[in-house]
Parts: C-alpha cells; sequence; structure tokens
C-alpha cells in the first residue's frame, strides 16, 4: 500500500478525533495530484473547486459529531465512463470529447450519500478496450512505479491515481480484467465484484453481459468498504441482483490451484508469487491443492467474440445525432460513417469490426452463438469446481508490467495479457488481485482470488488474510512524499 | 474460416469509413484474432444451452410506473444540432 496515505479507517479515525481535517486531506491529495500528474497524467480532469467545498461541508460534520460513515471526507477518483453529474464522460475518446453527463451513475448518487469527495475523472484505454491506456485518446497514463512500464486497462488512470496517492481510493470498471490487471501492474488492490451486484446504471456500456464496477483501493478493507456503500439491488439495471451473500462452511478453507493459468504463457514471477501464498495459506492451516478448469484455455477466445459482439451493438449508439461528435456531410449516412471514422480509434473500430463480422447473417452460430455455448461450459466447470472449493487463486497476470510498445504491433500480444482475468468475468464470478512481492527490476506481483458467485464479503475475508501475511510496504516511484525520486 | 472476411463489406456494416491504409492493417489484425478464435471449433457444444445473464438470472423489468427522468431539454442538452426540440440530421432521403 501507498504508506503516504492510510487506510480509509485509519483517516476516518482521525477526523473523529479532530487530528485531520477533510478538507486538509484533499488538499494534501491534491497537492500529491499537482506533482504527479504532470509524469504521470492519470486524471483526465481534477475536481478542484467543488472537491474542496465539499470536504468543506464534511469537516462541519466531523466537528458537530454528525458524520455519515466511514467514506466521508474521503477523496476518491472515478473512471472516465462513469457519469457523474455536470463534468464529462469522455471514455477517453474522441468521439465524446463534449459530453457533459446529464445524470449521476448510480453508484456516484450512492457515493455522495456518503460524503466523500471526487478528486476528478480518470483516463482509461477508449471505452475501456485495452489492457495499457496506450488506447487513449488523450494519450497514454505511466505507471508510477516506472513511467516507462505502463500502468495496465483499462482502469489505468484508476490504478495510478491510487499507487501515486492522488486519490485515497478509485472507482473502475472490469469487462475481461480492467480493474485487476491495472491493480496489479501499479501495486494496489483491485476488486471485481460479483456480476450484477454493484449497478451499471451510469457507466458507459462496453459489454453488458461482462462489465462490472468496482473499486481499486490501498487496501483490502478500503475496497470491502466501497463495496459495501456502492452495491445493491438497482431497478434501473436490468442485470441488477439481490445479492444474498455467502460464507465458507468451514474455518479451514479448501483452495484450488488453477493449474492451467500456471504453465507456458505465465511467467515465473508470476508463478513464484501464487507458490508463495500457497504456503502462508498452508501454514495458516488451509488446504490448497492443484485443480484442472481445462476449459480454461478458451475463455480469452469466447471473449473476443462476445465482447466485441456486445461492444458493436452497445457502440452503435454513437451516430452523431443524440451525443457526441458530428462530422460535416451532405447526407446522414455519410455523416454517421464519417463521424464514426473520425471518432473512435484504431482498437474500437477493430472490436465493432469483429463484432459486426461475428453477429453477421451467416456467421452467428459459428461465432456468437458457439462462444455463448462455451461460456456457458465454463460456467459449469467454474460451479462444479466450487463444489470441491470454497475459492481459486492465480496470478492475476502473466507477468508484471510490460514497457510501452511492447505489445501494440500483434494484438493477441496484448490480449494475452488478459489470460487469467477474463474467466471470472465470463462467470460472472467475484475476483480480487492484491500486491505481494516485487519482480527483480522492481515492478508489482500479485495474487488473484476468484470465489462462487455472492461470496463477496468472504473473498475479500481471505484477501485481507493474505495482505497481512504477505505485508506488502513498497512505495512507488513517483508518489508525493518522504521516498520520491 | 476467414476466407470470407471482407473487410469492406463489414465497415458497411458497422457503418464506418476506413481508409485504405486503415482497412490493410485492421485486416491483417482481425485475422490473427479470428485464427486464435478457431479452437472453439473443436470443442463439442452439441447440448449447450445459452444464458444471457452469466448467473441465469432472469432479467427484471422495472414496474411500468412514471418516474422522473432526464428532462426533455437535458435529454437534447448534448446533441450537435437541435431545433424546436428536435434532433437535426442532413437529409436521409435523396
Amino acid at each position: 500500500m501507498n504508506k503516504n496515505i492510510p487506510s480509509i479507517s485509519k483517516l476516518n479515525n482521525l477526523f473523529l478525533d479532530k487530528e485531520l481535517k477533510p478538507s486538509e486531506l484533499f488538499e494534501q491529495v491534491y497537492e500529491n495530484a499537482s506533482f504527479t500528474e504532470s509524469i504521470l497524467h492519470a486524471h483526465l480532469e481534477l475536481f478542484y473547486d467543488e472537491g474542496l467545498e465539499n470536504s468543506k461541508k464534511s469537516d462541519e460534520r466531523f466537528l458537530k459529531g454528525e458524520s455519515l460513515g466511514k467514506l466521508d471526507g474521503i477523496p476518491i477518483a472515478i473512471k472516465d465512463n462513469i457519469n457523474v453529474y455536470g463534468y464529462k464522460t469522455t471514455c477517453s475518446s474522441k468521439m465524446l470529447s463534449n459530453y457533459v453527463s446529464p445524470y449521476d451513475a448510480t453508484v456516484i448518487g450512492m457515493l455522495k450519500e456518503t460524503g466523500s469527495t471526487f478528486t476528478g475523472k480518470t483516463n482509461l484505454d477508449e471505452f475501456a478496450m485495452g489492457s495499457s491506456t496506450e488506447n487513449s485518446a488523450y494519450g497514454p497514463t505511466k505507471n508510477p512505479w516506472n513511467p516507462d512500464y505502463v500502468p495496465g486497462g483499462s482502469s489505468g488512470g484508476s490504478a495510478a491515481v491510487v499507487s501515486a496517492g492522488s486519490a485515497v481510493a478509485s472507482l473502475g470498471s472490469d469487462t475481461g480484467g480492467s480493474i485487476r490487471q491495472p491493480a496489479s501492474f501499479c501495486g494496489v488492490v483491485g476488486f471485481k465484484p460479483t456480476y450484477g451486484t454493484v449497478s451499471r446504471f451510469g457507466l458507459i456500456a462496453f459489454a453488458s453481459s461482462l462489465d462490472q464496477i468496482g473499486p481499486i483501493t490501498n487496501t483490502v478493507d478500503d475496497a470491502r468498504i466501497i463495496f459495501d456503500n456502492i452495491q445493491g439491488y438497482d431497478p434501473k439495471d436490468a442485470t441488477s441482483i439481490k445479492p444474498e451473500y455467502t460464507e465458507p462452511k468451514n474455518k479451514k478453507l479448501k483452495i484450488g490451484i488453477i493449474k492451467e493459468l500456471m504453465q507456458e504463457g505465465v511467467s515465473k514471477d508470476s508463478q513464484n508469487e501464487v507458490n508463495k501464498v500457497t504456503q502462508l495459506l498452508e501454514n495458516s492451516g488451509h488446504e490448497v491443492v492443484e485443480t484442472s478448469l481445462p476449459l480454461t484455455e478458451m475463455a480469452l477466445s469466447v471473449y473476443y467474440l462476445i465482447a466485441p459482439a456486445e461492444c458493436s451493438a452497445n457502440l452503435s449508439r454513437f451516430d452523431g445525432v443524440r451525443f457526441g461528435l458530428r462530422e460535416p456531410a451532405s447526407g446522414s449516412y455519410e455523416m454517421m460513417n464519417k463521424t464514426r471514422a473520425v471518432g473512435f480509434g484504431e482498437e474500437v473500430k477493430k472490436r465493432i469490426l469483429l463484432g459486426t463480422y461475428a453477429l453477421s447473417a451467416g456467421y452467428f452460430d459459428e461465432y456468437y452463438g458457439r462462444a455463448l455455448k462455451v461460456r456457458s461450459k465454463i460456467i459449469s466447470d467454474f460451479q462444479k469446481a466450487f463444489d470441491d472449493f470454497d475459492f481459486l487463486i492465480s496470478p492475476t497476470t502473466p507477468s508484471p508490467a510490460f514497457k510501452f510498445g511492447e505489445k501494440t504491433e500483434n494484438p493477441l500480444e496484448m490480449y494475452l495479457s488478459d489470460l487469467c482475468t477474463i474467466p471470472a468475468n465470463l462467470a460472472g464470478l467475484p475476483a480480487i488481485s492484491i500486491p505481494t512481492g516485487l519482480s527483480d527490476n522492481n515492478m508489482p506481483l500479485s495474487i488473484q482470488l476468484m470465489g462462487k458467485p455472492c461470496s463477496d464479503y468472504s473473498l475479500l475475508d481471505l484477501a485481507e488474510s493474505i495482505e497481512d501475511m504477505v505485508s506488502f510496504n513498497h512505495l512507488p516511484k513517483i508518489t508525493k512524499g518522504d521516498n520520491e525520486s | 474460416m476467414t476466407k470470407d472476411f471482407n473487410i469492406d463489406d463489414i465497415s458497411n456494416l458497422a457503418s464506418i469509413h476506413l481508409e485504405e491504409k486503415e482497412k490493410l492493417k485492421l485486416q491483417k489484425d482481425l485475422e490473427i484474432v479470428l485464427e486464435h478464435v478457431d479452437a472453439l471449433k473443436n470443442i463439442d457444444v452439441k447440448d449447450e444451452k445459452i444464458d444471457i445473464h452469466p448467473l441465469s438470472k432472469v432479467l427484471e423489468l422495472r414496474e411500468d410506473e412514471s418516474t422522473p427522468s432526464l428532462s426533455h431539454e437535458d435529454a437534447m442538452k448534448n446533441s450537435p444540432e437541435t431545433k424546436d426540440g428536435h434532433f437535426v440530421v442532413p437529409p436521409s432521403i435523396e
């Protein structure tokens, strides 16, 4: 965790004990951002005036003993594909460069109720499609551990701000690993809740059967606090569920190591972290054994048909008529063609074209239909695995963060960086990435835990016990404070 | 599997105008991806059902009740061109 920023619970205690004011914290975080942003480019927009004003309202509540809870006065950054009323939601796309949100996403409304303040909107791969933020139309975000390296993506900005201390926590969205992979690359905690437990109303849709909003934080407890405040049924999201959270039957847990995510294609560094944590879990009395989910190897192929198919449908709304960019033309059809040509970047076009093809007449059954059926088989495999195991463990990513430009030539190279995270999205499972160590070149390494649907709180409990055992206390290079370089 | 992939047809279906240089790059990239997903052909899915919700939940619709929503004015605010409360578009019939 970033030692310059205490955990949310500690900050709340400092507020309650009158040792720190929320407005002082906001100013400190803003000062950090003033230093780090010129290097990292993690925020696309900072909300200084409104953030400071809201934090002063928190000051008054704490003074009067009327605090709204643990998130009161906590500065949180928001991924720029989530609507915050009155501010731009660009999705890091030219298409939406002037789009101003006319309403709050449900999660934003819920956070406002907690008294938390917003630092601003964070950078992402355009429309959340990518694994490095190199696809942002506004330029990439740099990794706070080493600016020559990518922060991961698509929620790269949200991970970098937490890592660098320019926000206490952030919201990201995760369609194939977009919370967990950047959290892993930036040495912070990334939690993708069970599909349907957190409303996506107000999240600009990418792939609706996969998208999930979740927190990126310094500690597992911080992730729990934010999840607790944004989860719950929302009638505005048809996929929202009324969750009945589950607990494991025994205190002594049975945890499965996914064999297919511990073989060729996954670096020794990443595998070693899982082995290290396995040893710690066994020392604590838990049982950890290898298990096989053979269809996990098909997850990437399934994902790269389902996600583009859904994205091609979702992004058809960007036609230059109701919102966003419009390119001048003499006819409507020409206007749409030109607007979409200019407004979308290369990766977004690629995925729309792929999805259009997979859904087109004559190919639907062969591609999209088949992918959905293999997805059902993958879900069945996970259900069977959870008959035997309480949780599953794997690396979060096949390797630590890579350098800019390293994976931009061949699309599969980039797509493979989501190899370990995609299965949880396909099966709707809760999954969390926690930092556990550093590579030889001082880049963060992590492990991923997955649980059965609605085991979110017990998954967080296990993650927290691993966090305690591992004691990851390293600081990134680019951060404001005593350890800055 | 990819022999029928025609970048012109697909970009036309997707309503995205592509420059010649872009077409070459996208065609190459898409062929790489399509070749990779070909592996799915080897999986037996004969008796498999399709679930829309990954947790097999039935999607619930809201009650058919009138509730406060975006005002007409707010809904139009982000449009590139409006007139008298309507969206303006270039001619669509030649």
